[in-house]
């Protein structure tokens, strides 16, 4: 699978919304109390919603798609409408594409050929464990690589909202494996999306694939070798699945985070909410 | 009376139960099934929020049937033309009198599921021209696949401008899925359109025909029960490796049977597939698949039972079919009369 770095991801809080636990689950999460600091040994097992549908979403889910699988558009442009950020579903598709050729479980790190990914997500964590809100499950995050449709790395995947509502961030008592959830991933997602947006210089459309892969990249490595070939597998991404990003009737020229309603209710609106105890 | 499916083979009834029974005589049951299976159809195929903005009823016909097939249609007709062109002009409208040519044959012949044809008697000989080159407007499905074990023969009789070699033949009952192999997540048919013509309108259209009693009663059934045996055949052991879904623990991403169909918990129905000898078939093909034939079967019991109600000539088709086993129906509904 593709390698997906986030450098910053976030967190966010979490409100409303329907979501189901499995027996397994509450029992797990009853006993390890995050407060405590001592690693659950077995990660409950999360059920949220199902992926979103047609009806769910007004946005048009036939123009400019390309090739993206018909059952997933509903989430990206899900992501797009909650995050408010016009033009994000099919920027999101492309990404996703590359990330983890629209499987919600592709992981990178899993296997015994990849430990520069368990490498990178040890680091993630161990670089940012004494600055951000500790997480329940961190030492299984720091040996989870990265995964999920948008190949985020597990510790700042958990992290997700942390820069916007610090310790209210709504997946800090989360499983990694949560990023196997297209709802859960879509979240994180949309959140850095913002953040990119909204906190680096993004001139263009594949700016924001430049900054997925690292947000430095738009700054000191803008112009570099790394930045323009980041640029170019973007572009024959979006090609092969069959999205222009040209087509200003679905994708700005540049996308604009400025209506962004605040990750507790973006978390609300994709997510719904995670159980109390785990909350 | 019930009918009895059983004719066509003992597993064609369990078939048709994979879909809720319904009885053409009351308009509830039509006004719930038939949407319902609009919106199967509009989901898989991804026209549902055309589906949802369509009206409800067509002015134009006072038959709800032929209102909802109308209204179907027109959406995925708005969905085509929403789209990006997936054909060159010229082959679109190749495919278009291509079509137009093979659905009234197979109507007249009973055989409109799977429609054969030599193509070189066919309009411009099913080639169309680009670039200076003569290309054959439909893909060549001559290989074993999940319909059928291939069609090698009969040759084209006169000598065909762009290769063919082969008959062509279309499973359009289970359009845009119309292939005995490419059973892929988008099927071959959905990428019938141009700019100016959607031949794909016209392959859906044979799905909906397949659903009013008149035409579902003109296809031979003995032609689908061949070819969803031979799909079952190849299928069964796939899905029979799947672990079977339960509620609560199921694994994200994973591959689930739910009855005879399949489920992708948290994930793609489109990207996850089953892989065989007889290739790689997406689970959401496979779905629409299974549910073309369940809703057939389910159409043709419907239409068995309120017989005596349709139109004389849809009941005078029946009773002279060349289809031994409506006909046995059709005498013990005038029998039980």
């Amino acid at each position: 699978m593709r390698r997906g770095i986030w450098m910053a991801l976030g967190a966010t809080a979490g409100i409303g919304g329907a979501l189901l636990v499995s027996r397994r689950a509450s029992a797990a999460s009853a006993a390890s109390p995050a407060a405590s600091g001592a690693t659950p040994e077995t990660p409950p097992t999360i059920e949220l919603a199902g992926l979103p549908r047609a009806a769910d979403v007004s946005g048009d889910l036939v123009r400019n798609w390309g090739e993206t699988p018909v059952d997933l558009r509903p989430l990206f442009m899900l992501a797009e409408e909650t995050a408010r950020i016009r033009g994000a579903s099919r920027v999101l598709a492309v990404i996703a594409y590359r990330e983890s050729r629209f499987v919600t479980t592709a992981q990178n790190g899993n296997a015994a050929g990849e430990q520069d990914e368990r490498d990178s997500s040890r680091d993630a964590y161990n670089n940012r464990k004494a600055s951000n809100p500790p997480l329940r499950y961190g030492e299984q995050a720091a040996a989870f690589g990265s995964g999920g449709l948008f190949g985020a790395l597990a510790p700042y995947f958990l992290w997700t909202g942390v820069p916007e509502v610090g310790d209210k961030a709504p997946l800090l008592g989360a499983p990694p494996s949560l990023v196997f959830q297209p709802r859960a991933a879509a979240f994180g997602a949309a959140v850095y999306m913002q953040r990119l947006l909204k906190q680096y210089r993004v001139d263009d459309i594949p700016d924001i694939k430049v900054g997925w892969a690292n947000p430095g990249l738009l700054g000191k490595g803008r112009g570099g070798e790394t930045y323009l070939s980041v640029r170019k597998r973007f572009l024959e991404d979006a090609k092969t699945v069959g999205i222009d990003l040209a087509d200003t009737n679905t994708i700005p020229a540049k996308l604009d985070a400025s209506a962004w309603p605040g990750v507790p209710a973006v978390f609300a609106g994709l997510v719904g909410a995670l159980p109390k105890d785990l909350a | 009376m019930t009918p009895d499916l059983r004719c066509y083979g003992d597993d064609i009834q369990s078939v048709a139960d994979l879909v809720p029974d319904f009885d053409l005589r009351s308009p509830m049951d039509v006004e719930s099934w038939y949407p319902r299976e609009w919106q199967a159809i509009a989901d898989t195929l991804g026209f549902a929020q055309q589906l949802a903005a369509a009206p409800r009823a067509m002015p134009t016909t006072p038959d709800r049937i032929t209102a909802m097939t109308l209204v179907g249609l027109m959406a995925f007709e708005h969905a085509l033309r929403a789209g990006r062109p997936g054909v060159p002009e010229s082959q679109a409208r190749v495919q278009s009198a291509v079509l137009q040519a093979m659905t009234a044959t197979g109507l007249e012949r009973g055989e409109l599921w799977r429609v054969t044809a030599d193509p070189t008697t066919l309009a411009t000989g099913a080639c169309y021209a680009e670039g200076g080159r003569s290309l054959r407007a439909f893909y060549p499905d001559t290989a074993p696949g999940y319909f059928g074990d291939g069609w090698n023969g009969p040759p084209p009789r006169a000598e065909s401008a762009c290769g063919w070699q082969t008959p062509l033949v279309l499973h359009l009952g289970t359009f845009p899925w119309v292939y005995s192999s490419r059973l892929g997540h988008i099927g071959p048919g959905a990428r019938w359109a141009s700019s100016a013509s959607q031949p794909a309108l016209e392959g859906l259209h044979v799905v909906a025909s397949l659903l009013e009693p008149a035409t579902n009663l003109r296809q031979d059934a003995r032609q689908v029960a061949a070819i969803y045996r031979h799909f079952a055949t190849h299928t069964a052991p796939l899905v029979a490796a799947l672990p079977s879904f339960q509620p609560g623990r199921a694994e994200a991403g994973r591959l689930y049977r739910r009855g005879r169909f399949l489920l992708a918990h948290q994930g793609s129905l489109h990207v996850a597939a089953l892989d065989g000898p007889r290739g790689r078939l997406a689970a959401s093909a496979y779905n629409y698949i299974l549910r073309r034939f369940a809703s057939f079967f389910a159409v043709r019991r419907a239409a068995l039972r309120s017989l005596a109600t349709l139109p004389f000539e849809v009941q005078r088709r029946a009773a002279t079919s060349a289809d031994p086993c409506l006909r046995q129906q059709v005498e013990g509904v005038a029998r039980a009369s």
